[in-house]
């Protein structure tokens, strides 16, 4: 349903992004992966797309520095000459209670969460001209939730959920959707990273669907947001949780 | 400038550490390093030397001359692939 689309898929590589990828090139879209660390990860998700008949292209880039976003747009632009799918889903952040946070953590955290989706979509828009486009970003419960030492990446989403509002009005008029996703804890490597998996509480484990998120479920929502059934869809943040953040005591 | 040399500028620019608290001996704990500046120090060295640092293999490393040691490692692997 997306073939012939370009997609953009920041922090592509591994987790949420990687099964992102995967799922839009499923549905028939050439994929670029950016990405900042794992290159072998990143060649690795872009042969399986090959081997769906898929193009792929990786890029390597810090999305927390303005200047690596202009040169990733730039090879975008003259390796595919436009974009029609931006997911923005590259994230990270330090993870500090608000009384311990310093203005290098807090900095490092917008400048990729937040301030890189305004830049991305900017630059997106601009290879979108004439034929619109579809625009999601990947936020988090810890926008609205309190979560251990989650302060800056929790702000920082919740910061992305409102730009996705003011896009979608803005763009609204250029055929572009805008549109957030947030989920709960998602069973990736992250949690490994943060330690999260012994702090969740079983609550978050089980959730009332009976499981935990899956990068996969996240992947075949944002393909959803993708297509054209989703035109009417505009500035929402979509929860995806299992029921988990209506009834955070019953599992 | 030699691998040495690169590491030892990244770690003490962004641990903001003077170069003379920088020995072979010296950890990340001594430097005061939180997981910020790895991860910067980590992103830094992989632009500089195009290398790509894999974090599993970073588990056996103790101190900065093992890390240099693992640096020059991946610097020498890359030239040679491309040789």
């Amino acid at each position: 349903m997306l073939e012939g689309k370009v997609a953009l898929v920041t922090g592509g590589s591994r987790g949420i992004g990687r099964a992102i990828a995967l799922e839009l090139a499923n549905e028939g879209a050439d994929i670029i992966i950016n990405y900042l660390r794992h290159r072998t990860a990143a060649q690795n998700t872009a042969e399986e797309i090959r081997q769906k008949g898929r193009q792929a292209h990786i890029i390597r880039a810090n999305v927390g520095e303005p200047e690596k976003i202009e040169s990733m747009f730039a090879e975008i632009a003259d390796k595919f000459g436009h974009l029609d799918i931006l997911v923005n889903n590259a994230a990270s952040g330090v993870a500090r209670k608000a009384m311990d946070l310093d203005e290098r953590g807090w900095a490092w955290t917008m400048d990729i969460n937040a301030r890189a989706f305004l830049l991305c979509a900017q630059r997106a828009v601009r290879l979108m001209e004439g034929r619109g486009g579809k625009i999601v970003a990947i936020s988090s419960l810890g926008s609205r939730l309190v979560m251990p030492v989650y302060t800056a990446v929790g702000v920082s989403k919740a910061a992305l959920e409102a730009l996705t509002r003011y896009l979608a009005i803005e763009l609204a008029p250029q055929g572009i959707t805008v549109n957030a996703i947030a989920a709960a804890a998602v069973q990736t490597e992250a949690l490994n990273v943060y330690k999260l998996n012994e702090k969740l509480p079983k609550t978050w484990q089980t959730t009332p669907a009976g499981r935990m998120v899956q990068p996969e479920d996240i992947a075949k929502l944002v393909a959803f947001l993708c297509r054209d059934e989703s035109f009417m869809i505009r500035g929402q943040t979509i929860i995806i949780d299992g029921g988990f953040s209506i009834a955070p005591l019953i599992t | 400038m030699a691998t040495e040399d690169v590491v030892r500028n990244t770690v003490t620019r962004i641990t903001r550490k003077d170069i003379s608290q920088f020995a072979r001996t010296t950890t990340f704990k001594d430097l005061e390093a939180d997981s910020l500046d790895i991860v910067q120090i980590l992103v830094a060295l992989e632009d500089h030397f195009d290398i790509e640092i894999v974090d599993e293999e970073l588990e056996g490393v103790t101190n900065m001359g093992e890390f240099i040691d693992y640096i020059d490692r991946k610097v020498t692997e890359k030239t040679a692939r491309r040789a």
